[in-house]
Parts: structure tokens; sequence; C-alpha cells
């Protein structure tokens, strides 16, 4: 059974060192993932925003309403917590 | 040979890939519910590194703006010289979730531990079974 689990995650790593050969090299200027979006941002972030810091200008400006729905999920999170320990504590406390 | 060569050429991700195969690896080869959680953080976290590094570039900076309010107008800024934001932005996003994820996945397994008393996966059906049957 373990082999089977083995030869399973080779078999994934494989195909992904295979998929992995067509991505442009590291650090590359000239990679599509640096040339077709991300100029924008860089290049008028600082003028449409006034945020220094380009990451927390995407992330708190132009992906705000992404950035609220990351807290929905933080407090669903803390929610569900809160619900699943405190049901066990309830359960323990009829059975006793 | 091709593939070796090719490999070569981006070593970090071949360490990315090498991460993620412990991470899957320990989801579906261990027993221990925990021990499959984290092989799912390692999992995860192989992502994340992998998708950093695509926002590398050579001789580039952190995408921060040096003197950015120091004089009058707005300074001309290339591309080419900052690091891209966006792998960055996306992967925060990420590691928020996942950090919700495991807090929910770390409740659900004591849970279960105070239900059951156990967390490996053989001695959990065992008992499964044993309390549906009688």
């Amino acid at each position: 059974m373990k082999l089977l689990h083995l030869v399973a995650t080779a078999v994934t790593g494989l195909l992904l060192i295979v998929g992995s050969l067509d991505l442009a090299e590291t650090g590359d200027p000239a990679a599509p993932a640096a040339t077709h979006v991300s100029p924008r941002y860089i290049e008028s972030g600082l003028e449409e925003t006034g945020v220094e810091n380009m990451v927390t200008a995407v992330l708190a400006d132009y992906r705000g309403f992404d950035t609220l729905g990351e807290v929905t999920v933080i407090f669903t999170g803390a929610i569900a917590v809160l619900l699943i320990l405190r049901n066990g504590l309830k359960g323990e406390e009829d059975e006793a | 040979m091709g593939l070796i060569e090719g490999a070569a050429g981006q070593l970090n991700t071949v360490g990315y890939i090498v991460l993620m195969m412990i991470g899957i690896y320990a989801m579906t080869g261990k027993s221990n519910l925990v021990k499959k959680l984290v092989g799912m953080n390692i999992f995860q976290w192989s992502i994340i590194l992998f998708v950093v590094s695509l926002s590398a570039k050579r001789d580039a900076s952190i995408p921060i703006v040096l003197d950015g309010h120091g004089g009058g107008a707005a300074p001309v800024l290339d591309a080419a010289q900052y690091a891209n934001p966006l792998p960055q932005v996306l992967m925060l996003t990420a590691i928020v979730v996942g950090v919700a994820i495991t807090g929910v996945a770390l409740a659900l397994l004591l849970r279960i531990h105070r239900q059951f008393g156990t967390l490996e996966e053989n001695e959990l059906l065992e008992r499964l079974d044993a309390s549906s049957g009688s």
C-alpha cells in the first residue's frame, strides 16, 4: 500500500517537472507574467493610489473588495471553530 | 537528457515540486490525521512559494517606491526595475485563507479526538463500524 502511494507521488512529480519545462526561466524580465498586466500597476500605481508599497496598493485599493471577502473568510473560520469546539464541550457535559 | 538539462535551468521549480510531492505523500500515505494536515500545509506552501517565485525579475528591486512622496512631481517608474507585485498580493490572500482552513481543520481534529480518543484513521474506521453496528 505504501508502495502504491510512493509510485503515485513520483508519477505526479515527474508530470509536474515535465510541465514546468515550458515555463519561462525564473527571473526573466521578458517573461509573460512580467510583461502583460503588472507593468500597468507598477507604472501608475503610485500616481493613482498614492501608496508607495505596490503590494499594499493592489491589496487594499485595486482589490479592496477581494480583501473584504478575505476578512469574511477569516470571520467564518473563527465562527466555525467556535461552534465546533463549544458544541463539543456541551456534549461532554450532557454525557457526564 | 533533455528532461534533466531543462530541469536544471529551473532548479527552484524542481525544489517546489519536491516539496509538493512530500505534501502529497503525507496526505495519502500517512494514516494519522495530524500528519495529513501537516502534509496539506506543506503542499499549500509549495504552491505559494512557486507563485511568489514567478514575481522575480533579474536586477529588480522589491515593489516599493523609494522617495515616492519626496518632491513635487511623481517619479517616472520603469516596470523592469520592480518585482511583479501581483503574485505576491494573490499569495497574501492564499496564506490568509490557508490559515483559516488550518484553524478549522485543527478544531475538527480536536473534536474527533474528544469523541473517539484517537486520530489514527484505521482505528477511527474501526470505532465508527463498532458504533454503527451496535
